[in-house]
């Protein structure tokens, strides 16, 4: 088991996999990340040396990911409902924003659309 | 009534509701000539039982199944496959294992065995040479065979000493007797034998007492699947790879042992982590790498000692086979997200630098490179430059630089100007036959092998090309 930014990821999960994990981490950014530290992208956790993994710590400390990036778009949504616009009172009702119908499935809006958003 | 009873109502009639077999007229299923022996034995279906209704008979006597409603599709299936999944690596092992002896095969008597003499004697063209068992196990350490040959058929290695082979092992005799460096690419179409060439230049190699590089596969060292590094003030910046080198330093561990003992260090090396005084042997040197980490100064060290003028150094052959993987760029990223070009990889720019004639080997020796028709990518500088050199050699006509292409590398067209080509075509109908008697020897081909039976396989293997004469003869089942 390997500790990247206190999360634990088993030995034989790929590197870029591993980083994509994180939230507002995608594949673009994973593979910059590797090529930043000279890392092939079929490199497993496992064998990373313990310099990189320090690294790569650091260097994900440094961007705006997880709680930071849902707090972005948290505050996106918040601005919209404070100036009272339909986008933002579609959000705090958790229906769909963009004008689609809403007679039958809106699951997605219902899940996701809200005030607080989680992902 | 429970629900799934009630659906049941409303299913549409199936396979499963029998209707009386007068209503319905008897189909016959299968057509005139069949060649399914199933449908062929009973052309008719058995009287008892109509053809269920809404079964499609389509006109080459398939029959496709109606739609039917399935109840309970979402329940979980409860079957779990109990047995023990493969361990890591375990399913690669089973496709890449190379067999080379078959316990079935009959052992073909007075076979000659192949020996630095053999490989050069215009005697011998047209004959199978068996490997020696000390030259198997070198071949064997460095990865020479392959997989996708057909090894695993006969009882020992042996190979076909073609008109071509005499050639190169001449050209490599050459070379090593004047002290200098032949710089030679193997070309030719698809399934000719152009990978068995190489492997047989790397075994006369070995037969002469030659230190060996073999690369067994371009592709290994730039498609982004070992480790690499960049290698500190270096401009251009280069990069190493060190668990690749430490594969390296293991073939040659492996395969030139007894050499490595014979030979010692003439420079200090105070590079290295560990002190090795002049006079050390070349053995100790190479197995100090054990980690990949601390690899690459001691792949240097042994290249630097190796190369050394005027240290009486055998002949080095430096192989590859894949050209057309090391000649682009790879799949490797420098820090800056661009693709690093596969000259700038460490271990494939020594080669190149050789290939190119920018460095010599100082005691001689030979840089043999096979291409791959089977997977490799597009390359139209490298196609560009066999192409003139065949056209230099009279083998075919000038070729034309394509003015729009923009595919064309400066940097592959620099490296390849002045190369040999050999270019390996068919073989004869002579050389067909020993083949094939040695495939009849084995009991592998149960014909009589006559004048008739050899052209006939060497037509049909596209005039002579050992591969496809190996398909139609050797991989089908019929005899």
């Amino acid at each position: 088991m390997v500790f990247i930014l206190g999360v634990n990821f088993q030995e034989q999960k790929l590197v870029k996999k591993a980083l994509e994990t994180f939230y507002a981490l995608g594949p673009q950014k994973s593979s910059r990340i590797l090529a930043k530290y000279s890392i092939h992208p079929m490199m497993k956790v496992g064998s990373l040396p313990q310099r990189t993994i320090t690294a790569l710590t650091a260097e994900l400390s440094s961007m705006t990911i997880e709680n930071d990036a849902r707090k972005i778009v948290q505050d996106n949504i918040k601005r919209l409902r404070d100036i009272g616009t339909v986008r933002g009172r579609r959000h705090a009702m958790g229906l769909p924003v963009r004008g689609q119908k809403t007679r039958n499935q809106i699951q997605t809006a219902r899940k996701l659309n809200r005030v607080e958003r989680r992902g | 009534m429970s629900v799934p009873n009630g659906l049941r109502c409303l299913l549409r009639p199936s396979t499963t509701t029998s209707i009386p077999a007068r209503i319905v007229p008897v189909t016959v299923l299968a057509a005139s000539f069949s060649s399914t022996s199933l449908l062929g034995k009973n052309p008719l279906p058995p009287k008892g039982k109509a053809p269920p209704s809404r079964v499609k008979v389509l006109p080459g006597g398939h029959i496709r199944a109606g739609k039917k409603m399935q109840l309970g599709k979402f329940k979980k299936n409860k079957q779990v496959d109990r047995s023990r999944p493969p361990a890591p690596g375990e399913r690669k092992a089973y496709r890449k294992r190379v067999t080379l002896s078959n316990n079935n095969a009959l052992p073909v008597e007075g076979l000659e065995e192949m020996s630095p003499q053999a490989m050069v004697d215009p005697e011998k063209v047209g004959r199978m040479l068996a490997l020696p068992n000390e030259l198997v196990d070198q071949l064997r350490a460095v990865e020479a065979f392959k997989p996708t040959q057909t090894w695993n058929m006969f009882r020992q290695p042996s190979i076909l000493q073609r008109k071509e082979t005499r050639e190169l092992a001449e050209k490599m005799q050459a070379a090593a007797g004047k002290g200098e460096t032949l710089k030679l690419v193997i070309s030719g179409d698809r399934l000719v034998g152009k990978s068995m060439l190489l492997l047989q230049a790397v075994s006369y190699a070995y037969l002469n007492n030659w230190i060996v590089f073999h690369i067994p596969e371009g592709q290994e060292l730039t498609n982004a699947s070992t480790d690499y590094a960049p290698i500190p003030n270096t401009a251009p910046t280069q990069y190493s790879q060190q668990a690749y080198a430490l594969r390296i330093l293991q073939f040659l561990r492996k395969a030139n042992q007894k050499l490595l003992l014979d030979l010692k260090t003439v420079f200090p090396h105070p590079e290295l982590v560990q002190h090795f005084p002049v006079g050390t042997s070349l053995l100790q040197v190479a197995n100090a790498a054990k980690e990949p980490d601390s690899t690459w100064p001691i792949f240097n060290a042994v290249l630097q000692e190796l190369t050394a003028e005027g240290a009486g150094r055998p002949p080095i052959l430096f192989s590859l086979d894949g050209l057309s993987f090391v000649m682009k760029a790879s799949e490797y990223r420098s820090p800056a997200f661009e693709l690093i070009h596969s000259h700038d990889l460490s271990i494939v720019r020594r080669f190149v630098d050789l290939l190119s004639g920018k460095t010599k080997l100082p005691s001689g020796g030979a840089v043999v490179a096979a291409t791959s028709r089977g997977n490799s990518p597009r390359n139209p500088s490298m196609e560009l430059m066999i192409a003139q050199q065949e056209a230099k050699q009279g083998l075919r006509e000038q070729p034309v630089k394509e003015p729009y292409n923009r595919k064309y590398d400066d940097r592959v067209e620099a490296a390849m100007r002045d190369i040999e080509v050999l270019r390996l075509s068919s073989v004869s109908r002579s050389e067909a036959r020993s083949l094939m008697e040695y495939w009849a020897a084995s009991g592998l081909l149960r014909t009589a092998v006559d004048e008739k039976a050899v052209s006939d396989k060497w037509a049909l293997g596209g005039n002579g090309n050992l591969g496809e004469m190996e398909r139609a003869t050797l991989l089908t089942m019929r005899y």
